[in-house]
């Protein structure tokens, strides 16, 4: 599998990431997204007319849809990942990728304005990123309230993964997330999972590794 | 709506030096799992709220003695607090008792992360900048359920609920349930709302109030709007 | 307000290669300037009406809103011809532009923001290194400074104790000599130079001039990206966010000497532009 990919590029990273999580290898080819724009390039829009990134192909299926890749991983390499037959937990997965685009555009665009110089109206991207953030507050505390961590049943799933880069990167276009307790306890969860790794602006969770000073002390 | 962004300018705002002495409600206690830092607000500014692996609550200025490195982005290691950028460790009493780049170095007593004052009553985390006279204010036969910010301010707040101010909280009813608001501004447009409803309520009844909590919000915040 | 030195100061506004024709509006030091590729044959900036003065070098176009009384500082190690050099792209940075050079004149985070890349942990310690204040060139050198480093660059195999020096050439320019793995005997040159937008914004321009055959491009500047945005979550979190210049306001130690020259170099050329001279 060639993931055709950019080292800030928050959708890239959740194809990455779930990829670590599931042990699976991944041949990453890394795209001058900034400053070169290598994504509007001739060979780039040959394999993607949108001009986007990320682009996973693997033999004969290019997919240029993060939300597409994740289920294709997940298909192949963790099906526990994947809501299985009962249709409320396919709904809500579904629900999820799809506000997961609403994150992308809204969160990722004041980003992108933010951090990179892109052009884009700053005030009304952040104000959508945050009707879109108290959204998930209130969902992740009604999960909390029955005994829920993850987005969909018992068990991070490819939903989670989705929804988690823009939320977690919200800062770099200006948008805080100090006021959101249970979308901080869901990130602290998805940060803990085993094979989890970071990406700039995403720091990993040091209290995991055990204390450098207690070690030297035994 | 503006966006909300309590930290995001560095600004401290300053409040007459009486509330420095005084109980601030700033998180839920169930908010704030054991080994983890969060983002606080006092009216004299930005604070890290802790708890340690033994489930100890500790406070401390939103701010590293070192260089200034917001705390709440740091991480807990049993009874500390390390910060990000460099990794100094602070114990319970606030004192660094690590510089990770000089190892062998005890660091001075002075280096000090500046503790607060911290107490729960009602599944409530309250601080203080100095320690009040008084312990904070109990509300017999509530539990707390959950906190948002509202873009407005407690008087639109308590238009949008038809009630009226005591000590800073609202007594009222959300989702047809009894409900209390603390309130604590965080600025001239944004308020923290910390809700406490009845504790032997089922999850029907809290999904209400927290679904009633949002209506608030919006209907309070279209009042600032339209003014 | 702002004190004359720092307006006579050279800054980057654009990478060379990345200039529009029709121009682009910008800030610097506050003020409105727009940067414009070939508008006249050669790329020039305006601010109000006026010209203003223009160097093209290390890949970007720079500028001054005064009268700048010296050239733009050279990097001579940098014009070796089988070095890489690298146009890493802007990233825009909500902090001082003076915090933004204090951060890379920094060892000691290394360990803990750029984990298992240029720290690691187990290995935090900073042994003692030499700083001046070179008044012949007027500038802020620190050398021999040594660190620990589990992947120093996208060509280091593995772990290795690499020297640094670093040079502070103008206020807002940070020249860092790291040991380069493939040609040991030379260094590698990695640089970070700081447009100021306002006092606590900047547009970051990092560059480096590098020895290295094996990387692409594109890795080279994901590398220096990847690790330049490790450092952004941080720099925009620090409080208050203009730098301190009152030494009560922030507590140094032994590792923290170049920041301590720095600080002091700063106010001892007025550059507080970004700078908190009294504590709030
Ligand atoms: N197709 C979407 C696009 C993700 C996306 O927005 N990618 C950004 C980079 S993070 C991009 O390529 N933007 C360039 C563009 O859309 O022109 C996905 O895979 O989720
Ligand atoms: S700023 Fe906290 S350890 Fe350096
Ligand atoms: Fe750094």
């Amino acid at each position: 599998m060639i993931l055709y990919d950019y080292i800030l590029s928050p959708s890239c990273y959740k194809v990455r990431l779930l990829a670590s999580l599931l042990e699976v290898p991944l041949e990453v080819r890394p795209v001058d997204f900034h400053p070169g724009r290598e994504h509007k390039s001739a060979a780039l829009l040959a394999l993607n007319p949108a001009g986007s990134i990320p682009i996973l192909v693997d033999g004969d299926l290019i997919l240029t849809e993060s939300a597409a890749m994740l289920a294709y991983i997940a298909g192949q390499h963790g099906p526990g990942w994947l809501a299985g037959s009962n249709p409320v937990d396919i709904a809500q997965q579904q629900q999820w990728l799809a506000f997961s685009h609403r994150l992308t555009h809204a969160l990722g665009g004041a980003r992108l304005v933010e951090m990179l110089h892109f052009y884009g109206d700053l005030p009304a991207l952040q104000a959508s990123g945050i009707a879109a953030l108290r959204e998930l507050e209130a969902a992740l505390f009604a999960r909390r309230l029955s005994g829920g961590t993850f987005l969909v049943a018992d068990a991070p799933s490819i939903a989670d993964i989705a929804c988690f880069p823009y939320v977690a990167l919200a800062p770099d276009g200006s948008v805080s997330l100090d006021i959101y307790p249970s979308i901080r306890i869901w990130m602290r969860a998805i940060r803990a999972l085993p094979g989890f790794i970071e990406m700039p602006g995403i720091h990993r969770l040091h209290e995991l590794a055990p204390d450098p000073f207690e070690e030297a002390s035994l | 709506m503006t966006p909300v962004n309590p930290v995001g300018d560095g600004t401290y705002w300053t409040m007459a030096a009486k509330t420095d002495a005084q109980w601030v409600p700033v998180a839920v206690s169930a908010d704030i799992l054991a080994g983890t830092v969060v983002p606080a607000r006092l009216p004299t500014g930005p604070i890290a709220v802790w708890r340690s692996a033994t489930g100890n609550l500790y406070a401390n200025g939103d701010r590293c003695p070192h260089r200034g490195m917001r705390l709440s982005h740091g991480f807990v290691r049993g009874e500390t607090l390390s910060c990000i950028y460099h990794g100094w460790r602070f114990g319970t009493d606030g004192a660094c008792q690590k510089i990770p780049a000089h190892p062998s170095v005890t660091p001075p007593k002075t280096i000090n992360c500046g503790p607060l004052h911290v107490a729960e009553t009602n599944g409530v985390v309250w601080a203080a900048a100095k320690e009040p006279a008084e312990p904070p204010q109990f509300y017999p036969g509530y539990e707390a359920l959950r906190s948002l910010v509202i873009v407005s301010t407690p008087a639109a707040i308590a238009a949008a609920t038809n009630a009226t101010i005591i000590d800073g909280a609202i007594q009222t009813t959300l989702g047809g349930q009894d409900a209390v608001l603390l309130m604590s501004p965080q600025g001239p447009q944004e308020v923290f709302i910390l809700v406490l409803a009845r504790p032997n309520l089922n999850l029907a009844d809290r999904l209400a109030v927290s679904s009633a909590l949002e209506a608030l919000r919006r209907s309070a915040e279209a009042v600032e709007g339209a003014a | 307000m702002m004190p004359n030195t720092m307006r006579d100061a050279w800054y980057p506004v654009g990478l060379l290669s990345g200039l529009s024709d029709d121009g682009k509006d910008s800030q610097l030091l506050g003020e409105p300037i727009s940067v414009f590729g070939a508008k006249n044959g050669r790329p020039s900036v305006e601010s109000a009406g006026r010209t203003l003065p223009v160097v093209e070098r290390f890949g970007h176009l720079w500028t001054s809103l005064g009268s700048p009384n010296k050239d733009l500082f050279t990097i001579p190690e940098a014009d070796h011809p089988e070095r890489k050099l690298v146009d890493v792209g802007v990233v825009r940075v909500k902090c001082s532009p003076l915090r933004a050079v204090e951060n890379f004149l920094d060892v000691a985070h290394f360990p803990f923001v750029h984990t298992d890349i240029l720290g690691a942990e187990s290995h935090p310690e900073v042994s003692d290194y030499k700083v001046e204040i070179r008044d012949d060139v007027d500038e802020v050198w620190a050398t021999k400074v040594e660190f620990f480093q589990p992947q120093a660059a996208k060509s280091a195999g593995g772990g290795i104790t690499t020297e640094y020096m670093y040079r502070v050439p103008a206020p807002t320019c940070a020249v860092l000599y790291k040991t380069c793995p493939p040609r040991p005997g030379e260094w590698d040159v990695i640089t970070l130079f700081v447009q100021p937008l306002t006092e606590d914004l900047c547009d970051v321009w990092p560059w480096m001039a590098l020895f290295d055959d094996e990387s692409s491009m594109t890795d080279l500047i994901h590398f220096q990206q990847l690790i330049f945005l490790q450092d952004r979550s941080i720099l925009e979190n620090q409080l208050p966010k203009r730098l301190p210049l009152d030494p009560a306001m922030e507590t140094p130690t032994r590792a923290d000497l170049t920041s301590v020259a720095y600080r002091r170099w700063l106010k001892r050329h007025n550059y507080t532009f970004g700078a908190q001279l009294v504590a709030e």
